[in-house]
């Protein structure tokens, strides 16, 4: 223990001092926290030699030996595949053979051993969190967490690693037989690499996560073996939209060297098919669409005010809070819609419109502005609204 | 109830804050962000004096405001309100899509 750290219920000190330095520690937890977001939204090439530096502490600290050789791939696409590839000995993927054979490995050579996944990963993150919820006790450790891990694990897990491990899942089992059964077992045993930064930023450089950290400083999502590692590349790009959903109307939301990429809209992932349309929607195409989530996706492109007009639809009812369109969507539930007007005026001084959906069995505009704050209308009484 | 875009502030009486509730952490600024916009940067922040923003210790993004002095709601694209001293419930905005509800981005 360092002489700075004072027991709990120490009596007699001053209730400012107390303040401020809890207030000075908010402020540098927070610094942290967004210091581990921007590790896991960069979209820097890969430091290699940091992140190979970074395993073979991740080793020693899990009482390894260091991993006879440690492979680059571009995507992780590309690393579940690879390691898929080098764990059946089957041909797979030939861009990923290209990758593998430049590297000077064949499928079939080179022996993986085990996944080391719980002993380089799992271990130390339960033994940095038993540390930190035994120095700061239950109320202690959740205030820690929520100020530095808190809003990163928002941003990189449930917006960002999820929607590409779904995705990713989804693409390896439309394959068939022992290749595409061995890419969907690589992604039970990935490392997220920087978008572990959703958590690592609670313990931040903590000697048992230390080798981790300096991974997920580096590199992208990785795989630990026995006698192999293997990394891949941080993405070339990512866009979000205001909650940090990946979002993109033009081109993938994420996107690696390699070409592989992830379509998405406000946080809807989409084939790249269907991507491809978007520019040259009409109503009758939006109409047509089966996939109820593909037709939101449509519809939010194409614009709710643009669609309401062109597809003719009923204002229902208005009163102060806004105006209730409806629209009638074939073997779907009806598009219900309140259109409000913003309070605060645009620098040019023009007030925007904007559209919000709503149950279909809202009745009023007012009903649907209270139903999006969790309220019924009578409870809706803003004093001020800007 | 103040709305100041996709964030509404809603009074409720002191008994009926959680109990345990414990301060909810601020920014590197040490501002008290009740909605951040995360492509924009723009936030919708509590200033004034004597004002806390305080959240249950197992669910950091449920917010409650306890203010004592005076408060003021800030944010880049709207215009200020001002809240009187008392307690108050943040809720933010969600919208509707068949099968499941999702929040709204200011």
């Amino acid at each position: 223990m360092t002489a700075t750290t004072q027991a709990p219920g120490t009596s007699g000190e001053q209730r400012p001092n107390r303040r401020e330095a809890r207030r000075n520690e908010d402020m540098a937890l927070a610094a942290r926290a967004e210091r581990w977001m921007a590790t896991g939204l960069s979209t820097e090439p890969a430091d290699r030699a940091g992140a190979e530096a970074g395993v073979r502490i991740a080793y020693a600290l899990a009482g390894l030996p260091a991993p006879q050789r440690m492979l680059w791939l571009d995507s992780p696409a590309a690393g579940a595949t690879a390691v898929a590839m080098l764990r059946t000995g089957l041909a797979g993927d030939g861009k990923v053979r290209e990758a593998l054979a430049a590297q000077g490995v064949r499928p079939g050579e080179l022996a993986l051993g085990r996944s080391v996944r719980p002993q380089v990963r799992t271990r130390p993150w339960a033994q940095a969190r038993a540390a930190l919820a035994e120095q700061r006790g239950a109320v202690g450790f959740a205030r820690h967490w929520a100020a530095t891990a808190r809003r990163p694990w928002q941003q990189l897990v449930d917006q960002l690693a999820t929607p590409l491990r779904t995705r990713l899942t989804e693409q390896f089992r439309a394959g068939t037989g022992e290749f595409a059964q061995a890419q969907q077992d690589a992604l039970l045993d990935v490392i997220h690499g920087q978008h572990d930064a959703a958590w690592l930023g609670a313990f931040d450089s903590h000697p048992d996560v230390d080798g981790l950290a300096r991974v997920a400083g580096s590199a992208g999502w990785w795989w630990a073996f026995e006698q192999v590692a293997i990394l891949t590349e941080r993405p070339r790009a990512v866009h979000r939209d205001n909650l940090g959903r990946l979002h993109h109307g033009d081109g993938p939301a994420l996107s690696y060297p390699d070409g592989f990429g992830l379509h998405a809209w406000s946080g809807m992932p989409m084939p790249a098919e269907i991507a491809a349309e978007l520019p040259t929607l009409t109503v009758e195409r939006i109409r047509r669409e089966s996939n109820a989530e593909m037709r939101r996706v449509m519809l939010e492109h194409f614009g709710f005010d643009r669609y309401l007009r062109e597809s003719g639809a009923v204002a229902t009812q208005s009163d102060t809070f806004g105006k209730l369109w409806r629209v009638e969507l074939p073997g779907d539930e009806p598009l219900v819609m309140v259109e409000v007007v913003n309070a605060t005026a645009e620098p040019d001084g023009s007030f925007r419109t904007y559209f919000l959906r709503v149950p279909p069995d809202m009745q009023t505009a007012r009903q649907g502005v209270a139903w999006s704050f969790g309220l019924r209308s009578r409870e809706y009484q803003p004093e001020q609204q800007t | 109830m103040f709305r100041q875009g996709d964030v509404l502030v809603v009074p409720i009486a002191r008994e009926e804050l959680p109990a345990d509730l414990m301060p909810a952490p601020r920014d590197r600024r040490n501002r008290m962000v009740l909605a951040l916009g995360e492509a924009t940067g723009h936030a919708h922040v509590v200033t004034g004096e004597r004002v806390a923003m305080l959240c249950p210790p197992d669910d950091p993004g449920r917010l409650f405001l306890l203010i004592e002095g005076y408060g003021r709601l800030v944010h880049e694209e709207h215009g200020p309100i001002s809240l009187a001293a008392g307690a108050y419930r943040v809720v933010r905005q969600r919208e509707y899509f068949p099968g499941a509800i999702r929040p709204v981005a200011d």
